[in-house]
């Protein structure tokens, strides 16, 4: 009689033995199958994260003495303007922007210009000279900015500004309606820094989706209606001989877990002189968010790996009590010479053939139990963060930080210049950890897989852990047993 | 014909206690032998080291002239010899006609009918038969193998006299009808009556009687 017989009719005829390790199996596969889906699931919602959150890079001219090429000018106004002899230009973006992982940038400067329209003044009181200036931003394009992006403006007439344009704006369709300006027609913008003149043609109208707030206190060049969108080489004439760049460019990287490799592939780039620019990493965000599925599925790790030793204990301890119950029969089959190999063979089949029926039930109990699993468990996690992330603001405006943080939550009053500048804490806000509450889990083909692998190799180990005691004796000594 | 030699056997438990002591004896093909002896003197120990179930320390266990041990003790089991036991050593979650399977697919229920049992009996649980059919089963296992070398250990022990009767006279079938070399370890002098050579253990030596 072959091995897989007399295992089959073990199994068969010793039903109570075979249901209680039928249960026993039943419930390990479920909890390390919940694990092991728990973990996949948590490995690609950090995915979707970092593919729907993206990651920030800004380049922007360094102002500190590490810069060699930066210079201090008296403005004969009794004040100093910073200048740098390498600014930031189209030519240092694109050439990061070819880096690969690199999804899109947004580079821009706001300079002060008088105009020849009449503008929406703001509410609070300003010196003369000022009441009439507005901000000319210059893009490098109009489609990737970030009021573009974020839906506050929408281009409604015209086509968008892109680094080619020359003598182009995109103004607001209030500034429009107020002047009388449509599509083609021309505006002259005066520089209030170098009082160039310079006249451009209107070829973008945007409307204006997120207003102001009529009680915010707004400076007349901050107001949003105010706002004009040039090219750079507008820009460079209205600087007339300083040099122009760029103030600070924006790059989004398609996975935020690269971003510390493509940072550095971008300071590789050998055309740049690197020390006139610094380079800024923000995946605060995607960090941020991540934290309670990094810590998920640190603990779901850990968990299949107490699972797996636990369940190899307690099986090779079942197997064990078992083993010493078939000394008899284990000596019978060596008294007819039957090899150990088939002996032990014979037992890891039986066990193996209840482990495939239990670990293929296993995909309905663990489908049902994962999901309330790993939701409990990334509540707990959630929880903590939060706790966490509140005890280290209570601590920050204790050490005297708590300008940052009022400036930073108090978003309607910030103006369009300060919400810029807050770009990147906004893309925090849009990851904070309350965006990852819930989990969906689903139990895969290849976690059945990793199941099935992971089972037959605790099994193994128990059978083999469990007969040794019995196979190390001589068929005698058996026998003697026995008898 | 020899079949089976025992060659200056010597075999102890501990330095002090020897058990067997340069033992030599010669078994042949058709006939029936009997071990006699007191509880004690090494019965079981003789009838372990002729089925390869322990070493001897001293001496060698020659299979048709050939060192058993050549082979390895597994190979000289499964191949030369067929053990019965006085505890019948059955399967337990086997039905006797698959019990007989594990030495050989063929002949299986008809071996069972030849030694009395049914087709009915043959298929219920093993330990659901009395002992004598139990033991019948035990020796339907040893009789459908190949082995040409059968070693009881007393194979009537837990029977009454009929049955006991019965089975030595399957086992003397065995001997003369089918060829094979029966050596029986007993101590049974009514068993020992029936066997054509009988030996004698006695403080640790083998003497033909």
């Amino acid at each position: 009689m072959g091995t897989v017989k007399r295992a089959f009719l073990y199994v068969t005829r010793k039903k109570g033995k075979s249901i209680l390790l039928f249960f026993v199996l039943l419930i390990m596969a479920t909890f390390v199958l919940s694990g092991l889906s728990i973990e996949k699931a948590s490995q690609e919602e950090q995915k979707s994260l970092r593919q729907s959150l993206g990651g920030f890079f800004t380049i922007s001219p360094e102002y500190s003495g590490k810069n060699p090429y930066y210079k201090l000018m008296d403005d004969g106004d009794g004040g100093y303007t910073l200048h740098t002899e390498r600014p930031l230009t189209q030519e240092v973006i694109d050439a990061a922007a070819k880096i690969d992982g690199i999804e899109k940038y947004d580079a821009l400067t706001p300079t002060l210009v008088s105009t020849n329209l009449e503008v929406f003044p703001g509410n609070v009181p300003m010196k003369d000279k000022y009441n009439d200036l507005v901000y000319a931003r210059t893009v490098s394009g109009t489609e990737n900015n970030s009021y573009f992006e974020s839906g506050t403006m929408k281009l409604i007439e015209g086509s968008h500004i892109t680094p080619e344009r020359s003598n182009t704006a995109v103004i607001s369709k209030d500034l429009a309606e107020k002047n009388n300006l449509k599509l083609g027609d021309t505006i002259s913008l005066r520089s209030a820094a170098t009082e160039a003149d310079v006249n451009v043609k209107v070829t973008g109208i945007y409307e204006i989706l997120k207003p102001d707030s009529p009680l915010k206190n707004i400076i007349t060049y901050d107001k949003i209606e105010n706002q004009i969108f040039i090219d750079f080489n507008t820009f460079q004439k209205l600087m007339k001989d300083m040099p122009a760049g760029f103030m600070t460019a924006t790059f989004t990287v398609d996975d935020p877990a690269r971003l510390d490799d493509i940072i550095a592939e971008v300071k590789n780039i050998s055309s740049v002189d690197w020390r006139a620019y610094a380079v800024t990493a923000d995946n605060s965000a995607y960090l941020e968010a991540a934290a309670p599925l990094e810590k998920l599925q640190t603990l779901v790790t850990s968990m299949i790996l107490v699972i797996a030793l636990v369940s190899a204990v307690i099986l090779a301890l079942i197997l064990t009590m078992w083993g010493r119950t078939r000394i008899h029969e284990t000596g019978i089959f060596l008294s007819l010479g039957i090899r150990k190999t088939k002996i032990i063979g014979q037992y890891l089949l039986e066990v193996l053939m209840i482990a495939v029926i239990a670990f293929s039930l296993s995909y309905f109990t663990s489908n049902a139990v994962a999901n309330q699993l790993a939701s409990g468990l990334l509540q707990q996690n959630v929880s903590v963060n939060e706790e966490q992330q509140n005890q280290d603001i209570q601590a920050e405006i204790k050490d005297g930080y708590g300008d940052d943080i009022v400036y930073e939550i108090k978003d309607d009053n910030t103006t369009p210049s300060e919400q810029e500048n807050l770009q990147g804490i906004e893309s925090s806000d849009i990851g904070t950890s309350s965006n990852v509450k819930e989990i969906s889990v689903t139990v895969s083909l290849f976690n059945m897989l990793q199941l099935y692998l992971i089972g037959f190799a605790i099994i193994t180990l128990s059978v083999v852990v469990s007969s040794g005691t019995v196979m190390r004796l001589k068929p005698r000594e058996i026998l003697s047993k026995m008898s | 014909m020899s079949v089976l030699e025992m060659r200056d056997i010597s075999y102890s438990y501990e330095k002090s206690r020897k058990i067997l002591t340069a033992v030599n004896a010669v078994f042949e093909t058709g006939k029936m032998y009997a071990i006699l002896g007191p509880s004690g003197s090494g019965k079981t120990t003789l009838l372990s080291l002729l089925g390869g179930l322990d070493t001897p320390q001293k001496g060698e266990i020659l299979f048709d002239g050939e060192d058993i041990s050549e082979h390895g003790l597994e190979y000289h089991r499964r191949n030369h010899v067929s053990l019965i036991f006085q505890n019948y050593n059955l399967i337990d979650y086997m039905t006797p006609v698959e019990n007989v399977r594990l030495t050989a697919k063929q002949n299986a229920m008809s071996m069972l009918k030849s030694l009395g049992l049914t087709e009915d009996e043959a298929k219920r649980n093993v330990l659901k038969l009395s002992g004598g059919q139990q033991q019948r089963v035990a020796i339907a296992r040893t009789l459908v193998s190949d082995a040409p070398i059968i070693l009881a250990d007393e194979p009537t022990g837990n029977l009454d006299e009929d049955t006991a009767a019965e089975i030595t006279e399957v086992l003397k079938n065995c001997a003369h009808q089918m060829n094979k070399c029966v050596i029986i370890v007993t101590h049974s002098n009514e068993l020992a009556k029936q066997v054509d050579t009988v030996f004698r253990l006695k403080k640790g030596k083998l003497q033909q009687s």
